[in-house]
């Protein structure tokens, strides 16, 4: 079935996707990306690795997927080849650096998230999650290798770029550009964490706030004149911590029983 | 200023774990999320005075509600998704267009050249078209009908519908960064901390529900070439409701009840 039988066209995110395709149907030097055949809502691209880098001459292969919201939300890239950068298999999303995912902008697009992969492939890791920070020599070994490296629905990918020099970058493009990082989806992963890490996580928590409160005396204020101010004041602390304690146990075991029951 | 929702979550910021900080925090945000997708994008007109029913304990809002009533007959609330002052602000204003058709006209005229100035201040041409091109195609399709109240009607309809909604969202964000990337001088004193107009664009403006203050107001209202008038109840002190004309000295098209963290549409008496 093609794709135009396939989906509500009138939708704007439909038709959005529909003309990045237009716009990304033709390879470049840097980039090409399109959407499975059966599937406008995942695609797989390949970019060329940045040129003076450990990168350079490296062919890297991934999928893109576009969420039911996009381009209210941003896309997920995931890296198929290995590149020693990046853990393949394991989704990357972007927003801006030092900032939450919704920092995205819906009028950024694939070819955005495309550029900044390229920009951000040299980046050094500093250690974030889904990164790796392989040695310069280990990622030009890698580099090598992947011209030779096949993806089962696109066939060889160095075949898949051209000789097109892409179009100059604007100003305001090139400025978020700098400003994009990407990240291994974290919010995902702690969605998937354990009920157990989950339960000791809380007891984790639960210890600090309560030496916290053994410590520290911004309550002084509560007291009442019945009862010896001291152990009031402690009273009143160790009171509300537990109240808070108590909120934040209630509203993850809520979440775990939601969790065990409805999915 | 903004959706209570999502400022609540800065509350557990002095947890030393930055870990189960971020833990519970992602689970809060889910939680809120899930309670906002249960209302509507745009509701229907309800009487004012249904008002009172939320305060039945409260009798200094219930005071204020009756204090409003004397000026605003009906509301229709937003969903509270971080977005909602430009969508309560977007659809009340086309909404009073659609009863002058002469100031509608020349309203479309206008939208219809808005696009040539975000290209020429370097937005990305192909996605401001995406948004350009949807966002007429609502004004075009409300307008072309002859009959006000159906009229309304399909804008109600449109306005419900995720995908056209949160692209006329997005466009009147983009109209209300030109403006204040276009007169970044007048504008750059209003933001707090060391922030260029553009950065303050990219990181509250640009984004999806990312909230908005006064400076997003005052610039949305310059861009669409209009006024608000913003009603103003909480807590304090005093039987009346305080409102405030944005920008000063205007005569608002539109008028916004705003509770701490979000903002609803008002129908004057
Ligand atoms: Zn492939």
């Amino acid at each position: 079935m093609s794709l135009e039988m396939k989906y509500n066209l009138k939708s704007p995110g439909v038709k959005r996707l529909m003309r990045e395709a237009c716009e990304l149907a033709e390879p470049t030097e840097e980039y090409h990306a399109c959407p499975l055949e059966d599937n406008l809502f995942e695609w797989h691209f390949t970019v060329k690795g940045p040129p003076s880098t450990e990168f350079e001459g490296g062919y890297y292969h991934g999928r893109i997927l576009l969420p039911s919201q996009y381009p209210m939300q941003p896309p997920n890239i995931i890296l198929l080849t290995p590149n020693g950068r990046f853990e393949v298999n394991k989704k990357i999303c972007l927003s801006i650096s030092g900032h939450h995912p919704e920092s995205w902008q819906p009028s950024w697009s694939i070819r955005t998230a495309l550029l900044a992969l390229i920009a951000f492939m040299p980046i050094p890791s500093s250690g974030t999650i889904g990164s790796l920070d392989y040695t310069a020599e280990e990622r030009q070994i890698l580099a090598r290798k992947s011209v030779h490296w096949e993806c089962s629905n696109c066939g060889k990918i160095a075949n898949k770029l051209s000789t097109v020099k892409i179009p100059e970058l604007t100003q305001e493009e090139s400025n978020f550009i700098k400003q994009i990082a990407l990240k291994a989806e974290e919010d995902v992963n702690r969605k998937e964490v354990s009920n157990e890490e989950l339960n000791d996580n809380l007891m984790d928590l639960q210890d600090t706030v309560q030496q916290r409160s053994a410590s520290n005396g911004t309550y002084t204020e509560l007291q009442t004149s019945t009862v010896d101010p001291k152990d009031s004041e402690l009273l009143n602390q160790n009171g509300i911590w537990n109240a808070v304690v108590g909120i934040l146990i209630s509203a993850i075991v809520l979440l775990i029983l939601r969790r065990v029951f409805f999915l | 200023m903004g959706d209570e929702a999502k400022n609540s979550s800065t509350t557990t910021e002095d947890v030393p774990q930055l870990n189960q900080d971020e833990l519970i925090m992602a689970q809060q945000r889910q939680i809120e999320k899930e309670i906002s997708e249960s209302i509507p994008l745009v509701g229907e007109l309800e009487s004012i005075l249904l008002l009172e029913h939320e305060y039945s304990n409260d009798t200094v809002y219930q005071e204020k509600v009756r204090n409003l009533s004397l000026k605003y007959s009906s509301i229709r609330r937003t969903r509270p998704d971080g977005n909602c002052f430009f969508r309560a602000f977007s659809f009340a204003y086309i909404e009073r267009l659609l009863d002058k058709k002469e100031e509608f006209k020349a309203f479309y005229q206008k939208a219809e050249k808005s696009k040539d100035v975000l290209v020429e201040l370097g937005f990305q041409q192909f996605t401001v078209e995406d948004f350009y091109d949807t966002y007429l195609d609502v004004l075009k399709r409300v307008g072309d009908i002859e009959n006000t109240e159906e009229a309304k009607a399909e804008l109600y309809t449109l306005f419900n519908d995720q995908g056209y909604s949160d692209y006329m969202v997005v466009y009147l964000r983009l109209l209300t960064s030109g403006q204040l990337q276009k007169e970044k001088d007048f504008y750059s004193c209003f933001i707090e901390g060391h922030r260029t107009v553009e950065d303050f664009c990219h990181q509250e403006v640009e984004p999806m529900y990312k909230e908005s203050d006064h400076i997003h107001i005052i610039a949305a209202c310059a861009a669409l070439g209009t006024g608000v008038r913003v009603i103003y109840m909480d807590r304090g002190t005093g039987k009346a409701v305080t409102e405030h004309d944005l920008p000063e000295g205007c005569i608002p098209s539109v008028h916004l009840l705003y509770r701490p963290g979000h903002y609803d549409i008002l129908y004057p008496v």
